[in-house]
């Protein structure tokens, strides 16, 4: 199982990256963590003619909190996310979820950026990121866009980045006063991919909810949210009933995949289950954040 | 190709590998260094764990060429020329292994983990080395290794030689005493193996 | 009990002798050795299940640089032997036989299936040369499952067997089968199925062969189980003499019946070395392990049990289809081991078994660690589907239905005695260690908070050797031969034929031979893996313990007769009067008189005595197994099921068992715990999967998935005491007892747990989504009586 011949560069600052982008477009990877994409090379599921390595460029590392906003660099490590205070404080979804990202070995090399740049649908960042509508900035040769979470998701491990541009920077929007987050999965095993996760957050006043998130990962090509639940849960106030429904709610329409770990209603099944429990978490949460 | 250094157990070391060559390949075929095994090279199996930089991590999804300028540690350095470090002689107190190919992978990643953990508790000890497979020992005994070692190093005097298992009184392998009493458990009755407290939680959280 | 000498090791958890290499990285494994000169193979593999090879081309791959060469099926049958295989031909398993090539040439039968090898610089060029191969396939209609297989319709895959069918039906009888289910109260039917799963050691399939074509020999550094089973393959595929094939092994890391003789990546290996003229190394990749490397149990029993109104299972009726998948293994020898064992320690009275066996195109069926472990599956299944019905707790019916120990001994209806079993006192010591009525109290508080708790139990017996049978053991493994050897250096030196790759031999039998001979425990080393010095022997059905602990026993008893014969002329004491301890042969009552072993064998060496004076100090010792006996146990686990999830938590798992005199506790603990965690793993992880175009679905380790140590509870274990058969060897086996029996325990507990559902469970994996069908399809009429 080794990795298919393939050329390689280390660009040192982020225009170089763009550079090399813009001229292999297609044919490039970007090699941030590796920790996904390396496995699909040694599975020659993939085969790039060049690999852009971008862990030797500085400036793309880093949490800082501006203005309501959380700004990691992409080339954030996962286990440097998991020990940020600023993450933990300000945006307590992101740090719920962090830790369920494989073992800590994984989270020693992967990234922030990387996660949400290859977006597997089972994965846990992308729900993290449709749930909050982070924002994607990404570098091209034209210069900067900003990209919405929900318009990052395309498809299958598809994102609306082009092939000459970098993702270099993430945003998640700085926890606000009453909410609850909580973030759920269902996993074969400890550290393995969701077979469903759910991202909840509620934000309650004066008793109810004023903000609801909810955002599935496992159910489809790309993360979910589930507006028809989310509109249902606000103005109401938190109960098991209501939860119920949401969860029904959240459900009716998904059709989720089939595969060796799930038939698509056992899928269904697990993500109602799991919106129960995290709309009971999150409000739960939401009282300590008064 | 290109040239990398490095520093590998504590030693300079330069190669020219491929850009594919994974670091994993690179530390068995060009330094010889063979005590990392591969069990998957996808990531999932944790037999290729080696420390770089502080951080334990799978060699076999690092390039080489990535290591470059980097700290690496592999089971062969882990203890003083010839010796066993406090995990290692906790570990064969503790019958932790048997075919042994997962072993360095689960000894790197349990030293990691307990230098930033010193004194996590099972549930945490079994979280932190879930993602590495064992197949023949159903992991109690490697667990306990773990359990002892951190054990011995609360209890161990700072000053001690790194190498040395600080409890003179340790089990030691044939007792010189032919009148010596036989087996481990202090209480021949009673099942080996069970949990100090009965009422302890499931071993996995959902 | 036991009658060795000084008893300071045997019995103790005498740490490993292999561990310091072990815990340091300096194991030896076959990737780990490097050879002058030394190849790197990959595979060509099919990616359709059922297909006619139409033409192969490895020019590309020849012509790439690095590429030293490339074979292709029929290449390497011009330099090949075609044959039977060699493990097969050596237990002489007879029955019809299908004709294929090393290599496939002209059909591919499963996806994976090799069919050509590419030599070149590094395993990365090699496969870089697989990529260039080009192959044209016809698709033919992939047989992938059992029903298919049996339909004359199914398109043979074997040209010269023109069916499907590996072993045709047989059918035998046990007792009064017609008259025990016209006379018993009631009779039940149904179907069990056991899935596919295997072996997946973390060291995959690997070998290094080295042609030397001066001297017309080949050494091949092997990953195996047995080293002269697999010098047999080769010398007999390679068609060479067989004093011209050495096999080394070193460290192996796992196999649990993998690598048992040479598969045909190792044989086709062999061939491209001699063809090439230079050392080759294969290792598999998970992948190949996954899909190529062989899987097993994938069983379907139609079973009719014959019960009495109180919980008497008075005799069955199954019959047995086993899915043996593309290439013939030892999947075919398996029917005949669970209708052996199917009445276990229970008093059945009649039993009539049929079975077939049928091919299809997925990976072969090789022997997993009890190979014929259905035959509890299904018995502890059958056991609680009775006792719900009527309303009787899980050990109640097995104490009811256990055979007791008598004198002279039950015997089961298929023939084995069931002398020295003590399932019954396993099945108490389990009721003192698990509360029963506390756990059903603590489940029904659970019921009532919506949680879901569930207790099962499950007993077994397996014959690790058995007892002795009155016509003798027969077989090319009835006999443990082991040479041992008092060296210069004082060193008594074991060579024997097992093959440890976890069982930790190295240190269990210089314990068995530091006792019995005399000498420290650091003063026996144990020589293992190299054919030009060892005897015959392979590692496998549980054996170890009693065959080569006893023939180490016995061993060393003749050694130190020997010795001591020897002495007594050096001494001038008579050999009555002296004995060993420590190292040192001293006359009883003097001390001073002592002498290193060492320096007597130096002594013996020296040429000063005559001819009338034996001093060769080496036997050559063998061992039938002795009065044998069982080993055996009862395991029980309480589970969570969460209902909503289906996710299943083993919260505790106890055992009760019986493995005869212990050598060394730590070690058989970890060989239960290990054979535990496996059945486990099946139960709620482990599933080959192939899709019905017969492609492989669990490729790799995100798919096939392996129990962690998040899945696998603190096992406890008691050992209860044993019965001794035997004046001096009562050692068992247990590598494979945890494995038979924990996938009925667990199975048992999870039905428990979801009764109220009425669930009634006829499967052994239940991942979670099945967990969630098997609720929703339940009828809650069904639940427990009295629930």
């Amino acid at each position: 199982m080794k990795l298919p011949p393939v050329d390689y560069e280390a660009p040192e600052t982020v225009s170089e990256a763009v550079e090399l982008l813009a001229e292999h477009q297609d044919e490039a990877s970007v090699l941030a963590g590796g920790q996904s994409l390396i496995p699909l090379l040694a599975l020659r599921l993939a085969h790039p003619a060049v690999l852009i390595d971008i862990n030797g460029i500085a400036e793309l590392s880093g949490v800082s909190k501006t203005d309501g906003w959380v700004a990691i660099g992409a080339m954030t490590r996962e286990y440097v996310a998991e020990e940020s205070e600023t993450i933990a404080d300000d945006v307590p979804l992101l740090a719920a979820a962090l830790p369920l990202i494989g073992h800590e070995a994984i989270r020693s090399r992967g990234t922030v950026g990387g996660s949400l740049a290859h977006a597997d649908p089972a994965a846990e960042l992308p729900a993290v990121a449709r749930a909050l509508d982070a924002e994607f900035v990404v570098r091209g040769p034209s210069g900067e866009r900003v990209i919405p979470a929900a318009e990052w998701f395309e498809g299958f491990l598809t994102t609306s980045r082009r092939p000459d541009e970098l993702l270099t920077e993430v945003r998640f929007p700085a926890v606000g006063p009453g909410t609850g987050t909580s973030f759920q999965e269902v996993a074969r095993r400890h550290g393995d991919f969701a077979i469903v996760g759910l991202a909840a957050s509620l934000t309650l006043s004066d008793g109810a909810i004023g903000d609801a998130r909810l955002a599935f990962a496992g159910v489809s090509d790309v993360p979910v949210r589930a507006r028809d639940a989310e509109d249902l849960l606000v103005g109401e106030a938190p109960s098991p009933q209501l939860f119920d429904q949401a969860a029904q709610r959240a459900t009716d329409d998904i059709d989720p995949p089939a595969d060796v770990h799930g038939s698509s209603e056992y899928r269904r099944k697990a993500a109602a289950a799991l919106v129960r429990r995290g709309l009971r978490a999150a409000a739960d949460n939401a009282g300590e954040r008064q | 190709m290109a040239d990398i250094t490095l520093r590998v157990n504590g030693a300079a070391c330069t190669g020219s590998p491929e850009a594919r060559k994974t670091l994993a390949d690179f530390l068995r075929d060009d330094l010889s260094l063979t005590g990392t095994h591969l069990g998957c090279e996808h990531g999932a199996c944790g037999a290729c764990t080696v420390i770089v930089d502080g951080r334990a991590v799978r060699s076999c999804l690092m390039l080489a060429v990535q290591a470059a300028g980097s700290e690496v540690t592999t089971i062969e350095g882990l203890a003083p020329d010839g010796g066993l470090g406090t995990l290692q002689q906790a570990m064969w107190d503790s019958h932790s292994f048997q075919c042994g190919f997962c072993t360095p992978g689960m000894v790197m990643q349990a030293v990691a983990f307990l230098s930033d953990h010193p004194d996590a508790d099972e549930q945490q000890i079994r979280e932190a080395l879930s993602g590495n497979i064992c197949r023949c020992t159903g992991y109690q005994s490697i667990i306990d290794g773990v359990l002892l070692a951190a054990e011995r190093s609360v209890n161990s005097d700072p000053a001690a030689p790194p190498g040395a298992s600080p409890d003179p009184a340790a089990p030691r392998g044939a007792s010189p005493d032919p009148a010596a009493p036989r087996g481990a458990s202090p209480d021949p009755a009673a099942p080996r193996g069970a949990s100090p407290d009965p009422a302890a939680p499931p071993n996995r959280e959902r | 009990m036991a009658a060795i000498a000084a008893e300071r090791y045997t019995g103790a958890s005498i740490k490993r002798s292999e561990d310091p290499r072990i815990l340091t990285g300096a194991g030896r494994y076959v990737d780990d050795i490097k050879l002058p000169g030394m190849l790197h193979a990959a595979f060509v593999r099919s990616p359709l299940a059922h297909a006619r090879v139409l033409s192969i081309d490895v020019s590309a791959a020849r012509a790439l640089p690095g590429v030293v060469a490339a074979l292709t099926g029929a290449e390497l049958e011009e330099i090949t032997v075609p044959g039977p295989d060699a493990l097969m031909a050596l237990l002489g398993v007879e029955g019809p036989t299908p004709e294929f090539t090393l290599l496939a040439t002209d059909k591919v039968r499963f996806a994976g299936d090799p069919v050509a090898i590419v030599i070149a610089e590094s395993r990365y060029v090699a496969e870089d040369g697989c990529e260039l191969v080009e192959v044209e396939y016809d698709d033919l209609p992939p047989v992938t499952n059992a029903s298919f297989a049996l339909d004359p319709s199914s398109p043979p895959l074997f040209a010269n067997l023109g069916d499907n069918i590996a072993r045709p039906h047989s059918r035998s009888e046990f007792g009064d089968v017609s008259a025990t289910f016209a006379n018993a109260d009631r009779v039940i039917d149904f179907r069990v199925g056991v899935h596919r799963h295997q072996n997946v050691p973390m060291e995959g399939r690997a070998c290094i062969a080295s042609y030397d074509a001066d001297l017309g020999a080949m050494t091949v550094y092997a990953s195996t189980q047995s080293v002269h089973v697999t010098k047999l393959a080769v010398a007999m595929r390679l068609g060479m003499e067989q004093d011209k094939v050495r096999v080394v092994s070193g460290d192996v890391g796992g196999s649990f019946g993998l690598k048992i003789g040479a598969s045909r990546e190792e044989l086709a290996v062999a061939a491209a070395s001699r063809a090439v003229g230079r050392p080759v190394k294969w290792v598999e990749d998970r992948g190949e392990n996954l899909t190529a490397s062989g899987q097993a149990r994938e069983e379907s029993f139609d079973v009719r049990a014959a019960v009495s109104n109180d919980g008497d299972l008075l005799g069955l009726d199954v019959k047995m289809v086993i899915d043996t998948g593309a290439y013939p293994g030892l999947g075919v020898t398996v029917p005949a081991e669970v209708e052996e064992m199917l009445p276990g320690p229970y008093k059945l009275a009649a039993l009539g078994f049929e079975s077939t066996a049928v091919i299809t195109n997925k990976a072969s069926y090789v022997a997993y660690r009890g190979p014929w472990a259905s035959e509890t599956f299904l018995r502890e299944r059958i056991l609680d589907l009775i006792a719900k019905d009527l309303g009787l707790d899980p050990i109640e019916i097995r104490l009811r239905n256990v055979a007791p120990r008598t004198d002279p001994p039950a015997v089961m209806i298929t023939g084995r005695s069931l002398a020295g079993v003590t399932t019954k006192e396993s099945l108490e010591r389990l009721a003192q260690l698990v509360d029963l009525p506390a756990f059903r109290r603590r489940q029904a508080e659970a019921r009532a908070q919506g949680r879901y708790l569930g207790i099962g139990v499950a007993a077994f017996i397996e014959a690790a050797p058995g007892p002795r049978p009155p016509e003798g053991r027969s077989g090319p493994l009835s006999t443990e031969s082991m040479r041992l050897r008092l060296e210069e250096d004082g060193i008594v030196a074991l060579f024997t034929g097992q093959m440890p790759h976890g069982q930790s031999h190295q240190t269990t039998l210089a314990q068995i031979a530091a006792d019995e001979f005399g000498v420290p425990f650091e003063q026996v080393r144990v020589v293992v893996g190299d054919t030009d010095v060892v005897p015959f022997g392979l590692t496998g059905g549980s054996r170890a313990a009693t065959m080569a602990g006893g023939v180490a026993l016995h061993g060393a008893r003749q050694l130190k007769a020997k010795v001591l014969d020897f002495a007594s002329h050096l001494m001038e004491a008579s050999a009555r009067d002296l004995q060993i301890t420590d190292g040192r042969i001293w006359v009883r009552g003097d001390p001073a008189s002592a002498i290193a072993v060492g320096e007597v064998a130096r002594r013996a060496a020296s040429g000063q005595f005559g001819s009338g004076v034996d001093a060769n100090l080496e036997v050559e010792a063998a061992f039938d197994g002795g009065e044998g006996g069982w080993s055996g146990g009862s395991h029980c686990a309480i589970v969570e099921v969460d209902v909503e999830t289906g996710i299943v938590t083993v919260q505790r798992y106890v055992v009760a068992a019986d493995c005869g005199a212990l050598i060394n506790p730590a070690i058989v603990e970890g060989q239960i715990r290990g054979g535990v965690a496996q059945g486990i793993g099946a139960v709620l992880l482990e599933r080959s999967a192939y899709d019905e175009d017969g492609n492989c679905q669990s490729a790799t380790f995100m798919d096939y998935l392996v129990p962690t140590a998040c899945d696998i509870p603190r096992i406890e274990i008691a050992h209860l005491e044993t019965v001794p058969l035997d004046a001096d060897v009562n050692f068992r086996g247990v590598g494979e007892g945890g494995m038979l029996v924990a996938p009925p325990t667990v199975v048992n507990a999870i039905e428990d747990a979801l009764s109220p559902f009425g669930v009634r469970i006829y499967e052994q994996h239940l991942p979670p989504a099945r967990i969630l069908e098997l609720i929703a399809a339940a009828d809650p009429g069904q639940s427990v009586a009295g629930d």
